[in-house]
């Protein structure tokens, strides 16, 4: 006798609970309580548990219990799947092209190719020989100590995957910012993405793309990292000064002279902060996508934590906030040479 | 003296809320703007404005803030739409204009100079000055000596190549101005162009201005909340208040016959002698044998008058134009006009 009882058979469904009866499988309180043998003491008030989907079960069998839930969750997706694969694989394939070729070509470049070509890059984003001997430093001492593999591999990753945030973030946060329903839309999405934990979605991921696809890290790193440039190119656009908007509107521009002349070159100190944020954020994913065969240093890591390995874990650890201060020091440099060519 | 009317706006309403043609219907049957703020939630930004803006003349539009001025000279390059009435530039009825036509009208016919300035920090001083080129499809090349010439012209031969940010806001306003000017359009609406300066700047620009335009003979709306400005500058001069026009016309007309307790408010505070000319007070002299003190222009204000008479108000003066003579002035009519209309008075019974 469960403590719902009465509410089922006042309700007159009886004969639909007594129906599925036999169907649901038995959980393992019910077969302890079976095995007790007896009905339980009638329960005082201070018992009454929550009317929750296993409470209601217990009283009337034919009511899901909640393991029901996840699971028809689960049968729902795979059913799916098939279907969401056709659509999606072809779809995604370039993003595994593009990350297969750039490690390619970043690992089987000769270091002596590689490191100069980063320190060009470094020199013309930044116009800063303090910061391009600093790189140089880091490179070295990673190379030296046999990690230059892992690191590039990192970088590799990085660059495809801010690269493609920056190439989607930045068309979708000027569609937010031109359409406020367009930004009512958007928003409880890029809410969800930052606030899910990244493992979370690597799970349906693994499910719907092959642990051996590189694109499967590709687009955990790119949902979880493309958040911060889509936010902070609406705001950008959004906080373009009225009056110069006023005014390019009173010189006849057109809507697409007003976005590339005025609010894109405007917007772009926000934007690069948002550049700025993203590959920060794919660095910390690309960590955590090492679980799902995202080569690199958090493959290193990994081994680490899995193996106990406390000097792998530690060294490689290290090599990461290298790369992190790195991408973070040069990318800011680029985005303070933008901010003094256009100070109020 | 009558010129062809460059931009006429008839009967024009602007009611700000969410459903405005309610709200109009309101106002057109004579509901005040706290009523229909308080009743049924909207604003009324203006109420039956007609003006007519004569081309080649400064018409000034003159109110305090709120009074809706801003808002009618977004209304002439349709920046805000009206709620109901006709805007004419030329022949043509622009609020008939698609898309297209509008743009061209921005681009082409009217520029604008704007308080804050408006200027694009991210471009240099020359490329400032071309914005309207460059709108039209210009490359750099094609408006360089354009541009050069009139940022020449308003002071800043130098500056081209320097960011906005770099020039105080008395040259940036400048850029602004050479910017209106470059793009050539017989129009320019200035929304009070010269109020972020100090004083000693404006003074200057609005020179600046005077010159320009004894030159170039521009259709040009100003908007301003100095009366010292407006009258300065105005050809036509309309006040405007809580959204409505209580006085348009010669300027000099309007201090010597304010029609309104708001308009003699406020006059009662200017310098008389330096914004009265010599042609609105000038009479036509009734005998040919009266003594001569001097000659003076009709352009010439009542304090160069006074000045010259060194006090003396027994003497007349000769008003001539090219050469011959238009009229004469007395000194007692002179005093006359510089008595303050009863203002003061009515200031302080309401004091009181």
């Amino acid at each position: 006798m469960a403590t719902y009882d009465a509410v089922f058979s006042s309700l007159g469904l009886d004969d639909w609970c007594s129906e599925g009866k036999s169907d649901a499988p038995m959980s393992m309180a019910q077969l302890l309580s079976k095995a007790k043998g007896g009905e339980p003491a009638e329960t005082s008030l201070w018992d009454l548990p929550f009317p929750s989907m296993d409470a209601l079960n217990k009283a009337c069998p034919a009511f899901p219990q909640s393991r029901e839930l996840t699971k028809g969750l689960e049968e729902g997706f795979l059913a799916v799947k098939d279907s969401m694969s056709v659509v999606l694989d072809p779809i995604t394939q370039p993003l595994s092209w593009a990350l297969d070729g750039t490690l390619y070509a970043m690992l089987s470049a000769p270091w002596w190719i590689v490191i100069p070509l980063l320190l060009a890059v470094v020199f013309v984003v930044s116009k800063s020989w303090k910061l391009v001997g600093f790189v140089a430093a880091s490179f070295v001492t990673l190379a030296f100590i046999d990690y230059y593999t892992y690191a590039m591999q990192t970088l590799a990753i990085i660059f495809v995957c801010a690269f493609l945030c920056v190439l989607l973030g930045v068309p979708i946060g000027i569609a937010m910012s031109r359409s406020d329903m367009m930004q009512r839309m958007t928003i409880p999405v890029l809410d969800m993405l930052q606030t899910l934990p990244p493992f979370v979605y690597l799970i349906p991921l693994i499910f719907l793309f092959s642990v051996t696809e590189s694109k499967l890290y590709g687009i955990a790193i790119i949902l979880y990292a493309i958040v911060p440039v889509i936010r902070l190119t609406n705001l950008g656009i959004r906080l373009v000064d009225k009056d110069v908007i006023e005014a390019a509107d009173a010189f006849g521009m057109t809507p697409r002279q007003k976005l590339f002349k005025v609010q894109i070159p405007l917007a772009l100190p926000n934007i690069m902060a948002g550049v700025n944020q993203t590959i920060m954020m794919s660095l910390a994913m690309v960590v955590i996508a090492s679980l799902v065969s995202a080569p690199g240093l958090g493959v290193l890591v990994l081994r680490g934590i899995r193996n106990l390995e406390l000097g792998v874990g530690l060294v490689s650890g290290l090599g990461i906030v290298i790369l992190a201060v790195i991408l973070d020091r040069v990318t800011k440099a680029s985005l303070a040479r933008i901010n003094a060519s256009q100070k109020h | 003296m009558d010129k062809d009317i460059k931009i006429s706006i008839k009967n024009l309403y602007k009611i700000f809320g969410p459903t405005p043609d309610v709200g109009l219907e309101y106002v057109r049957r004579g509901m005040n703007k706290s009523d229909l703020l308080e009743k049924q939630n909207h604003v009324l930004g203006l109420r039956d404005i007609n003006v007519d803006m004569r081309d080649g003349e400064i018409t000034v539009i003159m109110g305090l803030s709120g009074s809706g001025k801003s808002t009618l000279i977004r209304h002439l390059n349709r920046l805000i739409e009206p709620t109901a009435g006709e805007i004419r530039f030329g022949d043509e009825d622009v609020m008939q204009y698609d898309e297209t036509q509008l743009r061209k009208l921005r681009r082409e016919r009217m520029s604008m100079v704007f308080q804050k300035f408006a200027l694009l920090p991210h471009r240099t001083v020359l490329e400032n000055a071309g914005m309207a080129m460059d709108v039209r499809g210009q490359k750099t090349e094609d408006y360089e000596a354009e541009a050069r010439k009139w940022l020449a012209r308003v002071g800043l031969e130098g500056n081209e190549n320097q960011y906005p940010h770099q020039l105080s806001g008395g040259m940036q306003q400048r850029v602004g101005i050479a910017r209106a000017l470059v793009s050539n359009a017989p129009v320019m609406l200035m929304d009070e162009a010269f109020s972020a300066l100090d004083p000693l700047i404006r003074s200057d620009m609005q020179d600046l201005l005077l010159e320009l335009q004894e030159e170039l003979k521009k259709t040009i709306v100003f908007i301003t909340h100095d009366l010292d400005e407006a009258l300065k500058l105005a050809d036509h001069l309309v006040i405007l208040k809580d959204g409505e026009v209580i006085q348009q016309g010669d300027p000099q007309d309007i201090l010597l016959n304010p029609n309104d307790p708001y308009i003699i408010d406020f006059i009662s505070d200017i310098n008389r002698a330096r914004v009265l000319r010599v042609r609105s007070i000038m009479t036509q002299p009734d005998r040919d044998d009266i003594e001569y003190a001097g000659d003076i222009t009709e352009k010439d204000n009542l304090e160069t008058v006074l000045s010259r008479s060194k006090g003396d108000t027994s003497l007349t003066f000769r008003v001539v134009r090219d050469g011959q003579q238009v009229g004469a002035l007395t000194m007692k009519d002179l005093t006359r006009a510089l008595v303050p209309t009863e203002a003061s008075s009515e200031r302080d019974n309401r004091a009181n």
